[in-house]
């Protein structure tokens, strides 16, 4: 093989490395994921976030990729050489709930959104004291 | 010169002005940070049902006692409104130790004389809850006569009294003092009501002691005890000692027992309506919290 073929296949080589590596962050980047609710907020007077929630991508070229929740295996969703998908779930929560988007194999985290859980404080306050009251 | 009115009007509002003064002044007690049961969470209802067994017994001679086999109870808390059984009120300063109420609570002593009286029902107090004597007395004591006609009972209004209440916490101990004024128009007298409760034992069970003194005016007791032009009684004053068992069960579910004597003061027992200067309720059973 003389010196040209070698560079050629060099950057040949080179250039796919690259270009793989590229076009792999260019979903990272180019896979777009949201969710709503983005925020549920829990009372003194609630336990659980019982809501549905609405997840939507995209991505500028077509994907073959899974939806996932965090902690919830039983939950997947898939497409297969989609460029937008939407996914629709009811959920019972009371902890943040983490969705991802995942290669087929579900090894490859592409895009990752959040239905935050806030608890507002209690403020409790004291009983009425009233020992002048037979019953306490 | 002032009137007597106006002399009493003026030592009422001296008491508030000094209750107001002196409320901030108690020593710590562990703060209202988790759901115990004298902390509460604003905006909620809380009921509770006793199903047991008890008696108040009728200080009216001839009268009927009153069996205590139900008794429910409740209370709204919100931010600062509260409503406590027949009670409602504002709270006006808080803190661990201490707090300032404005509250406004039934006058107990109609019933004596009214069987239908909310208060004979929720058992707010153990000093006034009688059963009437629906047929009027047949004599009178003390003294009074009329020579061939019994002295009706009177049928007195639902009157409300109002005043500031301040409670406090001093090393185990919690103290309460109330100072009231009816302001329904029936009577326009006052009353204060002080009490103090001692913990005994605190474990798997609670056993609290507690006393206290009521004082009404001579207004208050003329409209409810008063002869007319035969007996016109002055002030009184009417101590009392509790003592109360509560044991929590499984649950929602807890025992309590309870035993409430109370003096009547002598322009209450000396009335004509009145046969005997003592006042016992007793009662025990279970309870349902909710």
């Amino acid at each position: 093989m003389n010196r040209h073929n070698l560079i050629f296949w060099g950057l040949l080589s080179l250039t796919s490395t690259l270009g793989y590596h590229y076009s792999y962050a260019a979903n990272d980047a180019g896979v777009e994921l949201s969710v709503s609710p983005r925020v549920c907020t829990l009372t003194s007077g609630d336990k659980q976030c019982a809501t549905s929630v609405h997840a939507q991508w995209s991505s500028p070229t077509p994907e073959s990729l899974c939806l996932v929740i965090v902690g919830r295996p039983e939950i997947k969703h898939c497409w297969e050489h989609y460029a937008e998908g939407t996914y629709s779930i009811d959920l019972i929560f009371d902890e943040d709930q983490i969705f991802q988007l995942r290669d087929l194999p579900l090894e490859h985290v592409l895009a990752t959104a959040a239905v935050r859980v806030i608890k507002e404080a209690v403020r409790l306050r004291h009983r009425r004291r009233d020992p002048w009251n037979v019953f306490n | 010169m002032p009137t007597t009115h106006a002399k009493r009007t003026l030592a009422y509002l001296g008491t508030v002005l000094l209750t107001i003064l002196l409320a901030p002044y108690a020593s710590a007690n562990p703060s209202c940070t988790d759901a115990r049961q004298d902390c509460v969470v604003p905006g909620k209802w809380n009921f509770s049902l006793s199903l047991g067994a008890g008696l108040r017994i009728n200080p009216i001679d001839d009268g009927k006692n009153i069996p205590l086999i139900v008794i429910p109870q409740f209370s709204y808390y919100g931010k600062r409104f509260f409503i406590d059984n027949l009670d409602a009120g504002v709270t006006l300063f808080e803190n661990d130790a201490s707090t300032l109420n404005f509250v406004a609570s039934p006058s107990y002593d109609r019933v004596y004389f009214v069987r239908s009286d909310l208060q004979n029902f929720f058992v707010p107090s153990g000093s006034n809850a009688f059963s009437i004597a629906h047929n009027p007395r047949d004599s009178l004591q003390h003294g009074f006569t009329s020579g061939s006609t019994a002295l009706p009972l009177p049928r007195p209004r639902i009157s409300y009294l109002a005043g500031p209440e301040w409670s406090f916490t001093i090393a185990n101990l919690t103290g309460q003092v109330d100072i009231l004024h009816e302001f329904t128009g029936n009577f326009h007298g006052e009353e204060i009501r002080s009490a103090l409760q001692i913990p005994l034992i605190k474990s798997t069970y609670n056993l609290n002691a507690g006393m206290g003194v009521t004082w009404k005016s001579a207004a208050l007791v003329n409209y409810y005890y008063g002869g007319g032009p035969l007996y016109r009684p002055g002030s009184a004053l009417n101590p009392f000692l509790k003592i109360g068992y509560q044991r929590p069960l499984s649950g929602k579910w807890s025992f309590t027992a309870f035993a409430h004597y109370e003096y009547l003061g002598s322009a209450i027992a000396k009335s004509p309506y009145i046969a005997r200067a003592q006042v016992l309720t007793f009662f025990a059973g279970f309870v349902y919290n909710h």
